[in-house]
């Protein structure tokens, strides 16, 4: 998913509809001790999860599993800890260095690297990563390996597809959604309106500046469906000025230059009011969508990422979360044991019919508007009668390709961002845009070794 | 003559600027007011419909301020009380007191005022994760979290004060040598002579110094921020504020916000409005060194 | 302090010097040993946390700016020589450009409005009556945390906020002041300058007091004009105030970023982003103990040349007067 937003945007949403509970999650409830061990027998044991589940519905999602586990086991209690997701990186850090890490940890996949780098994350035990490679799609078990070895039970998983505007679409005269980037320009200058004294009125195709997830998650979309790739495959240089990364630089500063994009309107609130055609963005969006956008949500499209030829092998991107158990937990069997009955045990689904059976995690995942990387689940879970928008994000679990997370990625990310958006402003051209890029990201990623 | 004439110029620059500083904290106080959908919509509007207190009452339920408080008092006190009679004794001995390397330790005091406080910010946490036998560590620092699970944390950086000291010594040197001698001579101990004769006749720097260092502590952000990210038990306010506003619900986030900020500036604002006097001459010596 | 007490009047009662000898020599003689110990007692606890929180942590920053280490286990601090400074200023490294930059321009865009303000406005101040209550409301902004004056400003910076407000009364169009990457910086300049002008207007009206009256005097006589004298009398005689405002507003400015983490957190894209700011990321964001601690030293000769730079300046131009 896109972090961020689930923290900003849509957990805020999330919290108007939960409203009124004060939730005080890092001050009231997550403020225990660190767990220190009384030592005595028969006194059970304290597993601590931190994650940035720490508002409205993501936090009871999460908290009604925990609970049923600690209503059914005596020697191991699980109690949750939670920050925004801005604070997360920072908070798994600073108590990692000051001796009060989380027992389980749930990363964004793309910090993996750093955090086996500094000895965070334990690798996952043998039985428990035959499971993982054997129950998720490739994307997921790849965000939650570094360097081949398997760290975590993948969680959240997002894949990236193109948003349209029904109405927006067929009043240019657009039949079908477009499929290959000619199409897409195409759609996007046919579609753009501004009045007569040039200010934009409706955006053919949306480039997100809002932060570091949705503003790099749409342009390495566009790359992966181009074939091309942001890391080099050893990890430690960038790909990006492949004739792959330049022709999205070239398709994004068209779509700017033409008057198709106008990246300084905040595209996560103006697409819900019509202002704009199409967008490239993660599945959880369709969610706050709906919330938000209420009978206008009939309007929403979304189809599979456009690939620049048509006959082009689908590609997009995939970012995700994973469950992981900190180095210096004292009770890292206990710790799994937990994860594998949380993310791989079988139990009947309550929105399916039939006796079908999910895990709890997958559960968890869709009823807040989320997917995970078990495909069969999200085929029980997403049955008749759901959103025939998730479909897209759905199929894509097969052919989506992981974010990168070598060590620096994070790094490697913002420094992409900063260059996109300078892009976009029209402080640099594509090819210094591509050159400072390689510069910048080469040096971070390289170091990090 | 300049000062004859009416200085209509000098009250144009005079009650602009102090408008200007002024209107941020109206600003503040009106929004803590304002009711859902009443603060960030267009046009801005700068007065709130009604002023009623239900932002406060959110403010304390929701952000938790109570708790909040307490820490923000207890690292506040601690610091301020150290901070004075560590400043006190220390300038003392450097003012009156004759020893074998009294320039040398004058000087090194005088050269902490120079070390910008960001060069010991990565050491001072590690210092106080690898304190050791705290936080379950073992003689030589390890295995434990140290110092950063208890509320002195927030403190200990802050315990003694270069300036502080410097200050007092610059008071105590006028202090005439003839009163302590003839206190001596009646029998009286150092100890007594500093208690009972310099620690009064320092009352009013005192209250300057304490003043100074009490805002400084109540108002420092940074150090908590990274104590309180560690263990969230220790939140002062500057902190809590700012990192529960994500919590608050978002179409009141900014008045609940601003009636917590209210909230936690007035213990200050008043303190100073009752002393100012103190408080300003602090900043005027402050120029001394 | 009661130890402190304890050897002192043992020794007054059993010291067979203390009957024999005139009071000059117990002033002079023994009771200077006595002193000593008494002195180092007072002084133990600065010294202690002087040694602890002084000493200790600047050979451990020392260490950690030429060591690679991340940051949990002491026994794994890997020296690396000179290799985190290296690093900072390589080809691609963002640290000289934005970060630094930005530091500097944020640094000086402060100095530059808090001094041009408060130079203006104490000098008024001084011509007017009620002085005590106008810097007091100057003042107020020094007392509250820089939480509650970030979050008013970035409030007040907003579409819906204050300053739009008027701009938009004027019929000007509204600004995204902290949005837009070109005004991002200055508009935290000016909240910085507008938090810290207080002390530097007390600092200047103080300066401003110890100007002989005879000198104004003098002028007035000479019917020299409000801005001759400003430029001759008072602003040479007041270059020891000036000097010492401009020198701790850039050490504040060269070194603070709580501002900048409460408004901005460095964005958008690096264009708050500041050395000491970056110094935090590093280390406890992105565990980098090296890195982080390379930055700090760096910024701290950036500080000292500052300081120095501006000492010379001002020590030359009060020679050519």
């Amino acid at each position: 998913m896109t972090p961020s937003h689930r923290t900003g945007a849509l957990s805020r949403r999330h919290f108007a509809l939960t409203l009124p509970s004060a939730l005080l999650t890092s001050g009231a409830s997550g403020c225990a001790a660190p767990y220190q061990g009384t030592g005595r027998p028969g006194d059970p044991i304290v597993l601590t999860l931190l994650s940035h589940y720490a508002s409205g519905t993501l936090k009871e999602a999460l908290q009604r599993p925990v609970d049923e586990w600690n209503a059914t086991h005596d020697r191991v209690r699980v109690r949750t800890k939670a920050v925004e997701f801005t604070d997360l990186l920072t908070t798994f850090m600073v108590r990692q260095a000051a001796g009060q890490g989380a027992d389980i940890l749930h990363p964004y996949c793309l910090w993996n690297g750093q955090l086996v780098q500094a000895g965070v994350l334990r690798p996952a035990p043998s039985e428990h990563a035959e499971e993982i490679r054997r129950g998720y799609g490739g994307a997921a078990v790849g965000a939650s390996s570094v360097g081949g070895t398997i760290y975590g039970y993948p969680t959240e998983v997002q894949t990236y597809a193109l948003y349209y505007n029904k109405r927006l679409l067929r009043e240019a005269g657009v039949e079908r959604p477009p499929r290959t980037w000619h199409e897409l320009e195409e759609a996007a200058y046919r579609t753009a309106r501004r009045d007569r004294y040039g200010n934009t009125l409706v955006q053919g195709f949306g480039l997100s500046t809002y932060d570091d997830s949705t503003t790099v998650g749409q342009t390495l979309a566009l790359l992966n469906a181009a074939g091309g790739t942001f890391v080099s495959a050893d990890g430690r240089s960038t790909a990006i000025d492949s004739p792959a990364g330049r022709a999205v630089l070239d398709l994004e500063h068209r779509l700017v230059v033409k008057g198709a994009s106008a990246p300084g309107v905040n595209v996560y609130k103006a697409f819900q009011s019509g202002q704009v055609a199409m967008v490239v963005s993660a599945g959880w969006w369709t969610g706050s969508l709906k919330a938000e956008m209420g009978k206008d949500y009939r309007d929403v499209g979304v189809a599979p990422l456009p690939v620049p030829e048509a006959g082009d092998k689908r590609a997009t991107l995939s970012t995700g979360f994973m469950l992981g158990v900190n180095t210096a937990s004292e009770h890292p069997r206990e710790a799994w044991e937990f994860l594998r009955w949380l993310n791989t045990e079988k139990v009947s689904a309550k929105s399916a019919n039939r006796g079908a059976t999910t895990t709890r995690m997958s559960s968890l995942q869709v009823s807040v508007g989320s997917l995970t990387g078990r495909a069969e689940d999200m085929r029980t879970l997403l049955g008749e009668g759901s959103d025939p928008n998730l479909r897209p994000f759905l199929d894509a679990l097969a052919y989506a390709v992981p974010e990168p997370n070598v060590p620096g990625a994070q790094q490697a990310k913002s420094l992409l961002r900063k260059n996109i958006e300078a892009l976009w402003t029209g402080q640099q051209s594509v090819d210094e845009s591509l050159r400072t890029i390689r510069r910048q990201v080469d040096q971070e990623v390289s170091r990090s070794w | 003559m300049i000062r004859r004439r009416f200085p209509w110029f000098s009250y144009l620059v005079v009650v602009t600027g102090a408008v200007l500083t002024v209107v941020p904290f109206l600003d503040m106080v009106m929004t803590s007011f304002k009711g859902p959908g009443e603060s960030g919509t267009l046009p801005y509007r700068f007065l709130p419909e009604a002023f009623d207190l239900s932002n406060y009452r959110a403010a304390i339920d929701q952000l938790d301020l109570p708790v909040l408080f307490r820490n923000s008092v207890i690292a506040t006190a601690v610091i301020t009380g150290s901070v004075l009679l560590t400043s006190s004794l220390a300038g003392y001995a450097l003012a009156k007191l004759r020893f074998p390397g009294r320039n040398f330790i004058f000087r090194l005091v005088l050269s902490t005022m120079m070390f910008p406080p960001f060069l010991f910010f990565i050491p001072h946490f590690l210092i106080l994760v690898h304190w050791p036998l705290a936080g379950g560590n073992d003689l030589f620092g390890r295995g434990g979290a140290g110092l950063t699970v208890s509320i002195t944390a927030l403190a200990m950086p802050f315990l003694v004060n270069g300036f502080g000291i410097f200050l007092m010594r610059q008071f105590m040197v006028s202090i005439p040598d003839e009163v302590l001698e003839a206190a001596r001579i009646d029998g009286a101990g150092e100890f007594a002579v500093w208690w009972r004769i310099v620690v009064p006749q320092t009352k009013p720097v005192m209250v300057t110094l304490g003043l100074l260092t009490f805002v400084d502590a109540w108002n420092e952000y940074i150090w908590a921020l990274l104590v309180s990210t560690a263990n969230p038990d220790v939140m002062t306010l500057p902190v809590g504020i700012q990192l529960l506003q994500d919590y608050v619900d978002p179409t009141r986030t900014m008045p609940i916000v601003m009636a917590g900020l209210v909230l936690s500036i007035l213990p200050v604002l008043i303190l100073f409005l009752l002393l100012q006097k103190y408080y300003i001459r602090g900043v005027m010596l402050s120029g001394l060194k | 302090m009661v130890n402190a007490l304890a050897p002192e009047t043992t020794e007054r009662v059993h010291s067979p010097r203390a009957t024999g000898s005139t009071v000059d020599g117990r002033r002079r003689t023994r009771p200077r040993r006595r002193q000593a110990v008494v002195a180092y007692l007072f002084l133990a606890p600065t010294l202690l946390f002087f040694a602890v929180f002084l000493v200790l942590p600047l050979g451990f920053a020392l260490l950690l700016s030429m060591s690679r280490w991340a940051g949990f286990d002491l026994g794994e601090i890997d020296p690396v020589g000179l290799d985190n400074f290296t690093d900072l200023f390589v080809d691609g490294s963002t640290f000289l450009t934005p970060i630094l930059t930005n530091t500097l321009l944020f640094a000086l865009g402060t100095v530059a409005l808090a001094l041009t303000g408060s130079v203006l406005v104490a000098n008024c101040i001084d011509k007017l009556r009620f002085q005590g209550l106008w810097r007091t409301l100057y003042f107020l902004p020094i007392v509250t945390t820089v939480v509650a004056i970030g979050n008013v400003w970035k409030y007040m910076y907003e579409p819906g906020g204050l300053v739009n407000g008027v701009l938009n009364a004027l019929g000007l169009g509204s600004v995204a002041f902290l949005q837009d990457p070109d005004t991002a910086l200055p508009s935290v300049v000016v909240v910085q300058a507008w938090a810290s002008v207080g002390t530097a207007i007390l600092i200047l009206t103080a300066g401003l007091k110890s100007i002989p009256e005879s000198y104004y005097e003098a002028a007035a006589l000479d019917g020299a004009g409000p801005i001759t004298v400003f430029w001759k009398i008072t602003l040479p005689l007041l270059r020891p105030s000036l000097l010492f405002v401009c020198i701790t507003q850039f050490l504040t400015g060269l070194q603070s970023f709580a501002l900048i983490i409460v408004m901005t957190k460095g964005g958008p894209g690096d264009a708050t982003n500041v050395a000491a700011l970056e110094m935090y990321r590093q280390a406890f964001s992105y565990g980098d103990w090296g890195t982080a601690s390379a930055a700090a030293f760096v910024l701290f000769v950036v500080v000292l040349v500052v300081t120095l730079v501006q000492l010379w300046i001002f020590r030359r131009k009060g020679e050519d007067t």
